[in-house]
């Protein structure tokens, strides 16, 4: 049982050709079942995202295996091979767990960290379990997937601080009002930014969004598009009597908010905090507004380099986040290889109760004068005792390191009990581990960019 | 052995601000837990020696004070989820702690110190002194917070800290609470005074408790204090910053009644 994986992803192929293998748009139910009706892979999982459209499968054959993978992506979309073939890459075996481990890490995607990707391989799991064609190495390979995602979150600072600008403010205001239910935003001017920021804030939950704007109707069409409220230029400063967070983006030349316009409102605010966002080249507010009491003013320039710390901060965490990735390929890998020794665990048992069975017949005329209890007893007894001698060696098989080691120990079983009937599966255990060890791949394919460039 | 567990549990804390490991941060809990629970196991142990809580006297005072103010924290944490004070509260706890530790006196059942005013006064204040403890600490994260967002720097408190509005709501509450209890641990202490004047006049403590002395005195200007901070941030809006820092100062005189004006200066209060 090998795994393997193929796919496209923002590296490797542009935006045209992910669009055309975007299998949410196709379906991913019916991608499926399509795969699964063609029986080459045993189990499959489809993760398809903006970003990404991957198909991870359990074969017997790698190569037929992924010849027969390309068909049907090219056949489903409708996508000639020619087209498709340059942009795949695949993978087999430990190198899937590695990809796939460092896709639900975030270590794959367009921006590092980035924290939707875990919830979309959950997802993608979820609808291969609920169409029933994942099996037990998926699942596992999955589960291990999700568990890796959440402690490098959890472990590392990879997915930490705001990496957009827009998200910066929303972050500084939440460290300075906390909850940002019930906070009145307002907005002057009515670029795209001071939309964007808006909105960012509205899915926060704050109360009411007012947008003030030099005409009228353009304020009025940016509150429609938001949903907020418009109101006219000379109601400015009893609606910023009212706010808690204000966002400037207006293509004034000269400061439309002085220092000494804020500290007037401020004073029947009580002090109650004032978070001024500037996002607006010319500078909308003077920057000495900045030291009145309770005022916390950041520009477009604060928020950016806010936003390269936090870059900075979680490229710095890359190599944390890589070797906990080494850590659940390593501990993956053990589980993986030591179902390699599960066809010398069957042959060892099979053998063991041949013995039993031809001893008990061979030792018939010695127990036929029992009556049925008896003999029933015998049996009972017999296949408890083979239970019983059996028992350690497959936990110590199963729990055998490296395939070198599992091959090792399956030769010399397989000699000392003279396994011969079940030397074909033993050939085929020993060129898996020699497929795993990359040399029985196919050109044609890249392997994915696993290493952090 | 409480200011053992509370040195480790400070430990847990410091390590758990830094590295910012939940693991660390529950077993810090944990320990805070283990040293209040054995620090409770302490104070019940004293109780049934001297058949009252052991507050009569500086020294039991402390300890009992202690024992308050660790209760209260554990009570933040775990109904604001969130560690990032402890850092702050336990070495408070610890250099409290190690007074009554390196200096312990028998708990004294002096004929005066009887009734239930008595203990009423004792512990309403203390309590009151635990609750400004923790509006102090409160105060300093603030001030540390809000300095950071000010200039643009955000790093260490940011990502560390919860956001300026809950820590300056923490730290009202906080005020709030203390102020009910110092106004009425004066209130029983005052009419405590006055009924103690009629079976205990000769007593020369007794004789000394009025305006003049330290202890009183200094404990009204915490009084004024508190009462001018709830004040302002409800109507001049002097919440966040200099509420913080009147906390601060506020705390600052409650430490210098409670440590060194009991032990030195105080003829009222010397028990």
């Amino acid at each position: 049982m090998r795994l393997l994986l193929v796919g496209i992803n923002h590296r490797t192929a542009p935006v045209e050709l992910r669009e055309r293998v975007d299998f949410q748009t196709g379906g991913i139910e019916r991608a499926l079942q399509e795969l699964a009706g063609r029986g080459v892979a045993l189990e499959a999982v489809v993760l398809s995202t903006c970003n990404r459209a991957e198909m991870y499968a359990v074969c017997e054959d790698v190569g037929a295996a992924r010849a027969d993978l390309v068909s049907f992506i090219s056949q489903f979309h409708g996508v000639g091979h020619e087209d498709l073939v340059p942009h795949l890459y695949d993978a087999a075996d430990l190198d899937v767990a590695r990809h796939l481990f460092r896709v639900a890490a975030g270590l794959d995607s367009l921006v590092v960290g980035e924290p939707q990707i875990l919830g979309q391989v959950k997802e993608a799991h979820q609808i291969a379990s609920e169409q029933q064609v994942v099996g037990p190495l998926l699942n596992r390979l999955f589960h291990a997937s999700l568990g890796t995602g959440k402690r490098v979150r959890t472990e590392t600072a990879l997915a930490s601080g705001a990496v957009s600008v827009s998200y910066a403010a929303v972050a500084l205001a939440k460290k300075i009002f906390g909850d940002l239910k019930g906070r009145n935003v307002l907005v002057i001017g009515a670029g795209e930014m001071g939309k964007l920021t808006a909105r960012h804030m509205k899915s926060q939950g704050v109360r009411q969004v007012t947008i003030i704007s030099r005409t009228m109707a353009h304020a009025a069409r940016t509150a429609e598009a938001i949903g907020g409220s418009a109101a006219p230029w000379d109601e400015m400063d009893t609606v910023l009597g009212a706010s808690d967070i204000v966002i400037t983006a207006t293509g004034a030349v000269a400061p439309i908010l002085t220092k000494a316009h804020i500290d007037a409102v401020m004073r029947p605010r009580r002090n109650r905090p004032l978070f001024v966002i500037d996002i607006a080249l010319p500078r909308d507010v003077e920057a000495s507004a900045g030291e009145i009491e309770q005022v916390f003013l950041y520009n477009i320039d604060d928020l950016q380099a806010t936003v390269r710390d936090n870059l900075a901060r979680r490229s710095g965490e890359v190599s944390r986040a890589e070797a906990i990735v080494g850590e659940e390929v390593e501990r993956f890998g053990a589980w993986f290889r030591s179902r390699g020794a599960i066809p010398t665990v069957v042959a060892l048992r099979q053998r063991f109760e041949a013995i039993r069975r031809s001893e008990l017949e061979r030792l018939d005329f010695k127990v036929a004068s029992l009556p049925p209890e008896a003999r029933a007893r015998v049996d009972e007894i017999t296949h408890l005792i083979v239970e019983k001698l059996l028992l350690t060696p497959t936990e110590q098989l199963k729990a055998l390191g490296d395939s070198d080691t599992v091959g090792a120990y399956s030769e010399a079983i397989t000699r000392l009990f003279g396994l011969e009937a079940q030397q074909a599966a033993e050939q085929q255990v020993e060129a898996d581990a020699e497929r795993e060890r990359g040399a029985g791949r196919v050109e044609p394919f890249r392997r994915p960019q696993n290493r952090p460039r | 052995m409480p200011l053992a567990l509370y040195s480790v549990a400070l430990v847990a804390y410091v390590w758990h601000f830094s590295a910012r490991d939940a693991a660390v941060g529950r077993a810090a809990t944990t320990l805070l837990v283990a040293a209040a629970l054995t620090h409770t196991f302490v104070i019940g142990m004293q109780t049934m020696g001297a058949g009252h809580v052991p507050i009569a006297g500086a020294t039991s005072a402390i300890s009992t004070f202690v024992w308050l103010l660790a209760l209260a924290y554990l009570y933040t944490e775990m109904t604001t989820d969130e560690r990032a004070m402890g850092v702050f509260i336990l070495p408070l706890l610890v250099a409290l702690q190690a007074i009554p530790a390196f200096r312990p006196s028998a708990e004294v059942a002096s004929p005066v110190l009887q009734g239930p005013l008595f203990g009423v006064h004792v512990s309403s204040l203390l309590f009151a002194y635990a609750s400004f403890a923790l509006a102090c600490v409160i105060g300093i994260t603030y001030v540390l917070l809000f300095k950071e967002i000010k200039a643009k720097h955000l790093g260490f408190f940011y990502a560390r800290l919860p956001s300026l509005q809950v820590l300056d709501r923490m730290n009202q509450r906080a005020i709030a609470i203390g102020w009910i209890f110092l106004t009425l641990g004066m209130i029983v202490g005052a009419v405590w005074a006055t009924q103690a004047r009629g079976y205990a006049g000769s007593d020369p403590r007794v004789q000394a408790m009025s305006l003049q002395d330290p202890k009183i005195f200094v404990a009204l200007v915490c009084w004024a204090v508190y009462s001018f901070e709830l004040f302002a941030a409800r109507r001049i809006g002097w919440g966040g910053r200099r509420a913080a820092y009147l906390s601060a100062l506020g705390f600052a005189i409650v430490l210098l009644n409670f440590v060194p004006i009991s032990y030195f200066l105080t003829k009222s209060h010397n028990f």
